[in-house]
This record gives C-alpha cells, sequence and structure tokens, in this order.
C-alpha cells in the first residue's frame, strides 16, 4: 500500500478494499490451473498483491477461468459464478476460453465464454507465465479504478441474454434464474 | 468509569486481534521464503467484505453468528487486561468456561441453518476438538483454583504479581506446561486446523459464509485468538500491571504459537484427540495431585 493512496482510501474505502483483497475461487476449470500453485505459493507469492485462494465461491471475489471450457464444466462455473457475492471479477486465463484456443473445432468444449458470463479481462497465451496473472492483477486494479470491472453488472442487466445462451448449449438448466427474467419465455 | 473501561477493553481486544491475525500471515509468508502481504491485510480484507453484498440462509443464519461474536465480546470483558478489568468482579473463571462455549455455539447454530454437509463435518470436528482440549483445560482450571483459592481471576493475577509467575512456581509447572500443550487447540492453529482445514472440507462451519457475514465470522476468530492467549497469560504468565506489559506477553506467546503452526502440518481428528487426552490431560491431572497434596 503505498503512502500517497492514502486520500484515495478515505475518500472510496469500499472500492480500494475490493482492489486490494481480491480472493480468488481455486475451481481448476482446465489446464491452465497448472500455473496457479506457483503464483500462490513461495516462487511468485500473490498473496503480497491481496490476492488469496479460498475455498469456497461464498467467500470470493475473483475467478479465474484456467484453460477450455468443455460444456460439462461450464455448468459448474456458471453456478460458481451465481453463488459468488457482488462485486465479483471474472477473468479468462489462456487462449481457449477467449476463442477456442486449439480446441476451435471440438464437439465438446464452448469457444466463447463471455456468451455464458461476463469477462472483466483476459490474458492471452497458451499457457500464459504466472507473471501474466500479476499483470492482469495490476490492469484489473485500474480497471476497478476506473468503474470499468462492470461485469457483474453487465450480468444483472442483460441476465436474459446470458441465460438464453447458456440454455442453448446446456439444455433445460435445472437451477431457478439467479435474477428474474422480464417475460415469459 | 466502567463504561470507559468497557469500551476499552472491547478496543483493545478488537485491536491485538486483529493485528495477530495480520502478523501470523506475514511471519507465516516470511517462513516461507515469501515476501507476504501488508500487515493491513485483515483490515483490508474487513473493508472488502463489509461492502460485498452476502447472501443470508434464514433467521437463524443472521442470529447465530452475531450471538457467537456476542458470546467473544462477553469473554473478552471478564478478562483483565492489566489494570482494566470491567466484568471481572462477577464470577470470574468459572463464567469463563460457560462463556467460551457461546462462540462454537453460535458458529454451530449458524452453519447449520446453512445445511452444507461441509459444514456439518466442521461443526462436529469442532465438538469433538473441544471436548478433547476441555478435559485438561478443566483439570487445568481446578488446580489454578485451588493453589490460589479463588475463583476470581483478577485475585489470581494479584497474587502472581506479588511472589511470581505461576509457571515457575513449583506446584503450578506441570499445569502450566499442560496449557501450552493444549493452547494451539484451543486456538485452532496448524496441528489442530482441523475445523477450518480449507483443503479437505472447503473451510469447515465457513463454506456458506460470504460478504458481511464472513466479516463478523473473522472478527469472532480474532477475538477467539485473543482470548485464548490472554487465559493463558493471566493464569501462567502473572497477567501485567498496565497494558503494555500484557500486550508484549500476549506476542510472545503468539509469535511462539506461529512458529509452531508454521513448522507441522495438520493432524487427522482422532489422532488430535488421542493426543489431547493423552499427554496433556496427564500433564494436567499429575498437575491437579500435585496442588493438592501440596495446600
Amino acid at each position: 500500500m503505498d503512502r500517497n493512496q492514502l486520500i484515495k482510501w478515505l475518500k472510496e474505502p469500499a472500492k480500494m478494499g475490493h482492489k486490494y483483497s481480491l480472493h480468488a475461487v481455486y475451481f481448476c476449470t482446465g489446464c491452465g490451473i497448472i500455473e496457479v500453485p506457483p503464483s500462490i505459493t513461495a516462487r511468485w507469492d500473490a498473496e503480497r498483491f491481496g490476492v488469496l485462494p479460498v475455498a469456497t465461491p461464498r467467500q470470493a471475489n475473483l475467478f479465474l477461468i484456467t484453460g477450455y471450457v468443455s460444456v460439462k464444466t461450464l455448468k459448474a462455473i456458471i453456478r460458481t459464478y451465481e453463488q459468488m457475492p457482488e462485486p465479483k471479477y471474472t477473468v479468462g486465463f489462456g487462449s481457449c476460453p477467449i476463442n477456442g484456443g486449439m480446441y476451435w473445432d471440438s464437439y465438446n468444449t464452448i469457444k466463447h465464454l463471455d456468451k455464458y458470463i461476463p469477462i472483466d479481462g483476459w490474458i492471452a497465451g497458451c499457457m500464459p507465465r504466472p507473471e501474466a496473472i500479476f499483470v492482469a492483477v495490476t490492469h484489473l486494479w485500474t480497471l476497478i479504478d476506473k468503474d470499468m470491472a462492470d461485469g457483474y453488472r453487465r450480468y444483472r442487466e442483460s441476465y436474459n441474454e446470458y441465460r438464453t445462451n447458456q440454455e442453448q448449449v446446456l439444455g433445460k438448466l435445472d437451477w431457478p434464474p439467479l435474477f428474474s427474467i422480464e417475460g415469459a419465455r | 468509569m466502567q463504561i470507559v473501561h468497557i469500551i476499552l477493553s472491547l478496543l483493545l481486544a478488537l485491536f491485538i486481534g486483529i493485528f495477530f491475525s495480520g502478523l501470523s500471515r506475514k511471519i507465516m509468508a516470511r517462513i516461507h521464503w515469501r515476501y507476504g502481504p501488508p500487515i493491513t491485510q485483515p483490515v483490508i480484507d474487513l473493508i472488502r467484505l463489509f461492502n460485498q453484498r452476502g447472501v443470508s440462509h434464514g433467521r437463524l443464519f443472521d442470529l447465530g453468528i452475531i450471538l457467537a461474536l456476542a458470546g467473544s465480546l462477553v469473554v473478552v470483558l471478564l478478562l483483565p487486561v492489566g489494570s482494566i478489568h470491567p466484568l471481572s468482579g462477577s464470577g470470574g473463571l468459572l463464567v469463563i468456561l460457560y462463556m467460551m462455549l457461546l462462540a462454537p455455539l453460535g458458529i454451530a447454530l449458524s452453519g447449520g441453518e446453512a445445511a452444507n454437509p461441509n459444514t456439518s463435518i466442521g461443526i462436529s470436528r469442532k465438538l469433538l476438538l473441544a471436548m478433547g482440549y476441555e478435559v485438561p483445560l478443566l483439570f487445568i482450571l481446578l488446580a489454578v483454583m485451588t493453589h490460589y483459592k479463588t475463583i476470581s481471576i483478577v485475585q489470581i493475577v494479584g497474587m502472581q504479581q506479588e511472589t511470581r509467575w505461576a509457571l515457575v512456581s513449583l506446584p503450578m509447572l506441570l499445569s502450566g506446561i499442560a496449557y501450552i500443550l493444549i493452547l494451539p487447540a484451543v486456538l485452532g492453529v496448524r496441528p489442530f486446523e482441523i475445523v477450518q482445514a480449507p483443503q479437505e472440507i472447503s473451510s469447515g462451519p465457513m463454506v456458506e459464509f460470504g460478504g458481511p457475514f464472513l466479516g463478523l465470522a473473522m472478527i469472532q476468530h480474532a477475538l477467539g485468538l485473543y482470548v485464548g492467549i490472554a487465559l493463558f497469560v493471566n493464569l501462567f504468565l502473572g497477567g501485567a500491571g498496565n497494558p503494555l506489559t500484557f500486550f508484549i506477553k500476549m506476542l510472545v506467546v503468539f509469535v511462539l504459537g506461529i512458529f509452531i503452526n508454521a513448522a507441522l502440518p495438520r493432524l487427522r481428528i482422532e489422532q488430535a484427540i488421542r493426543y489431547l487426552w493423552r499427554w496433556p490431560t496427564a500433564f494436567a491431572f499429575v498437575g491437579l495431585v500435585v496442588v493438592v497434596l501440596l495446600r
């Protein structure tokens, strides 16, 4: 924490709290999770940025989607994302959630993750190095500062579209909608 | 005057508890050869948690965590900090023994309402662990009360100030060793971190806590740290004449506890019970017998 940020802390304590206390869901969604253990343990030490893995989505506010997303995983991702308390931030890690990556013509993976849940930022690469996580974290800080990391608000506003996209892939979802859907479908 | 003492004692407990949480993360990081988070990280976490939109799971979920926090705050008021002892005239050690049960009970009620299987495993582990360390704790407190012929914790501190610390006086030595042996279990740190166990049961009773609820649970945990160490300092390290000496004594005990926490892996529940009912209980029982014979 910089001493010259003291005025910011006094002005907007909530925003600074969200910035410097990013607790990540420790949810292994693909091969990219192999980069997360070195970055949270002694070699790269994510805790000095305030990034800490937690065991349950209820306690978290950062969701790293690491690697390819199969249809089955997508279901778990949506449930986990909906359980996280707001405000919450999502970062797609690796090229697979961006556009399918090397799985772009696979029958069993989805190509564009941001059609199903809102993403605040992407880390490109196959695999990105652990340093890239920290670059992403500092970028996320700037986004939160400028109020541009608004994925959770986009999810609330266009929940109808997201739910439609989710049901196109997964069929009928067996949990009730998180927000009210205006108009019967 | 009593109002001022009550507020001062609560503020001191909150400050010391939260400072210790931050310090433990920093020391653990340095032992792991990491840089570690800033020492103010628990405060940042608390600011973040109280600004999140938590999900409640029912009326009992809201009330249980408040019950746990209130129980911890009452125990804090009963413990003398140097010359500040707002409520310690009322009941002494016996009341502390009862009130210390409120915190796990509140967490259990609150977690039970959330109906998560990990919560029930965590709660059953918590109650088993409490059964493990309360047998030696009861022997230790009996020995202390028999030796000093009083249940008032203020008088116990006063008598230690006049003569010497209970830990280095002969009849109390074994009880003191027994308390040191069960201290990690009372605090719930690493060899006995069975209740939370994030890698096994997704942080146990805390699994459904998010946002402000987790913030209250964090404060309760910090107060729990404070209560466990403050009881040890008051009973065996002679309490203190002023809050600063008290703080330094607590700091020494806590840092030693953190070293144990960093060095040891987590026990299984039956290993923990076997340990707690063997060596600490044996030391505490022999200590009690020695105290009764030398009286």
